[in-house]
């Protein structure tokens, strides 16, 4: 106990490990920017257009990444929460109950479900792949299993065309079929993303987790109706 | 909880009963002292070097303290010393024993490999397949928590997707629209996570209390045999003993009565008697075991059935559902006694050795 007590007095009383502290966050930032395109630029002189047009950009180029997911850099350095949120709040539209029929035939999840269903279950699933010893930061993690959501949303599109018309057997079958690709097409572009941050010995551990995550959201669009 | 004060320091010293003239260099209040305070903490080298020898910790510490008041450039041992009694975060930074708020602490719970929750989950459906010491060896030495979390999700979305399909199945042939009902889900997770949480719980608390007075001379003999799990063992294998929860409720969608009645009784048997003989060491240590074994094993039957009437048997017609545990009751606890008969033929020479 008295050790303790006399490395935080070293700690506190040497500034120049304060300074090493806040190194690795300068480092990583810096190298964010850099390679995404353009080095050095000026945002204070830029017309606000050209800003919020770059960041969206930024997030197109994103989900086309996962939609062919062969390049792994710029989806896991550059990482943003903002094509999660607006799959997330999509999905969570489309897929409420809707209030206005009467309460007990339509039991479909509220729009908080789907919402904490997403966020929660990506937050889940990252800390498992950081307790089992991944090497991949938090946010990249929730980034990467954000986006990888596109294929699913684009089966829930797909479905909710589908549902216009009137409902037989056939229709249905489409829907699974549809729905099916979503989920194995996210699973897959997820492992490419994810797979190479376990141990090989841990690998299906930490893929089993992300299966579940994206069969519950498949299921959640299949059982829409 | 790791954090000392400055009369935990001073207690601590006393409990060892060691050299005066190290209280003195070491308490906290000669160190706010004053700049004299560096000088003599240096010059306790040499005392804390003899005190070395004995290899406890608390050596380690007085020299670490040494060294590092001989590094120290100027003053504010004061300060230091409010960081020390409010930061927590930072408390495993020296030691071996890690802060519980950092991610390491809790890796240990989640070092396992993909074979060995295979053999474990494995393990927990088939009787017979562990061996004798496998409560103390296995589990003991190395319990997770990734199985009993995992599986436990799993269970709940897979009863609450099956529940679903088994309704869809029901209004298939009539042309009622079907609508889906996402709060299976909820009610699965609630009692789901109660189950495998409260009931280790309470579990371990009876283990605890209901331990039998051993005498030293037995203490020699029986030691391989009898061990009280901890906690977390516990929760490791009833997390796993729900493992085979997950195929039956797919199986459940076949909505033939018969067949999923048989479903509850092999699968409740068959982890019932996995849990039971896992848990025969701790059981043997018990005073009241055969009432924990048929506690342990109701719970477990009840907790199968529950899931069948509830998830399974169509909620509009609820009326049924109300109607049949009642031609079930008489059939549990037959099978029920006949297990704990067979078990406690087990158990119960261990009862008389002892």
């Amino acid at each position: 106990m008295d050790a303790k007590l006399d490395m935080f007095e070293d700690v506190n009383t040497s500034p120049s490990l304060e300074g090493d502290m806040s190194i690795p966050g300068k480092r990583t930032t810096t190298t964010a920017t850099s390679p995404g395109g353009v080095p050095d630029y000026n945002t204070l002189d830029e017309p606000i257009r050209e800003t919020v047009l770059r960041d969206i950009r930024a997030v197109g180029i994103k989900f086309y990444h996962v939609l062919y997911p062969k390049e792994k850099s710029s989806l896991l350095r550059d990482w943003d929460l903002w094509g999660p949120l607006v799959l997330c709040t999509f999905m969570a539209t489309i897929l409420q109950g809707s209030s206005s029929a009467d309460s007990m035939s339509d039991n479909g999840p509220e729009f908080a479900q789907v919402f904490v269903i997403v966020w929660i279950g990506a937050a889940i699933v990252t800390l498992n792949s950081k307790l089992l010893g991944g090497n991949i930061s938090f946010f990249q993690s929730v980034c990467v299993l954000g986006y990888c959501l596109t294929p699913v949303a684009i089966s829930l599109i797909v479905c909710r065309v589908i549902l216009l018309a009137a409902q037989t057997r056939l229709l249905f079958f489409l829907r699974f079929v549809t729905t099916t690709m979503g989920f194995a097409w996210a699973t897959y572009a997820s492992f490419v993303f994810l797979g190479q941050s376990q141990p090989p010995h841990r690998k299906p551990l930490a893929v089993y987790p992300i299966f579940l995550f994206f069969f519950i959201i498949s299921w959640l669009v299949l059982s829409h109706n | 909880m790791e954090t000392p004060t400055a009369d935990d320091l001073l207690q601590f010293r006393d409990y060892s009963g060691g050299a005066p003239a190290q209280i003195n260099v070491n308490s906290p209040t000669h160190a706010q002292g004053g700049g004299s305070g560096f000088g003599s903490g240096s010059g306790s080298g040499g005392g804390s070097n003899a005190q070395r020898q004995r290899g406890d910790p608390l050596a380690d510490l007085i020299y670490d303290m040494s060294t590092s008041a001989q590094n120290m450039a100027g003053g504010g041992s004061n300060q230091a010393q409010n960081v020390s009694l409010d930061g927590s975060g930072g408390g495993g930074a020296g030691g071996a024993r890690l802060s519980f708020l950092t991610i390491e602490y809790y890796q240990q719970f989640f070092n396992v490999d993909t074979y060995m929750v295979l053999e474990r989950i494995v393990n927990s459906m088939i009787p017979k397949r562990a061996a004798g010491n496998y409560l103390r060896m296995n589990i003991g030495e190395n319990p997770d928590l990734y199985g009993p979390f995992w599986i436990t999700v799993t269970l709940i979305f897979s009863i609450a997707i099956s529940g679903n399909i088994a309704s869809y199945l029901h209004h298939a042939s009539d042309g009622y629209h079907w609508h889906y009902n996402f709060h299976l889900v909820s009610y699965a997770a609630t009692c789901i996570f109660l189950y495998a949480n409260i009931l280790p719980a309470v579990l371990w608390a009876l283990f605890k209390y209901s331990l039998k007075p051993v005498d030293t001379a037995d203490a020699v003999e029986t030691d391989s045999a009898s061990y009280t799990p901890t906690l977390l063992s516990l929760m490791c294998i009833y997390g796993y003993s729900l493992a085979i929860y997950i195929p039956v409720s797919i199986l459940w969608v076949i909505n033939i009565s018969v067949l999923q009645w048989l479903l509850v009784i092999t699968a409740a048997l068959l982890s019932g008697t996995v849990l039971i003989a896992v848990l025969t060491p701790a059981l043997r240590n018990s005073q009241f075991s055969l009432f924990l074994i048929i506690g342990i094993l109701s719970a477990h039957v009840v907790l199968a059935a529950g899931f069948l009437l509830y998830f399974f048997h169509s909620p509009p017609d609820s009326p049924v559902a109300a109607a049949t545990p009642a031609p079930v009751a008489p059939a549990a606890p037959a099978a029920l006694k006949a297990v704990t008969e067979a078990v406690l033929a087990n158990v119960a020479p261990g009862n008389r050795s002892q």
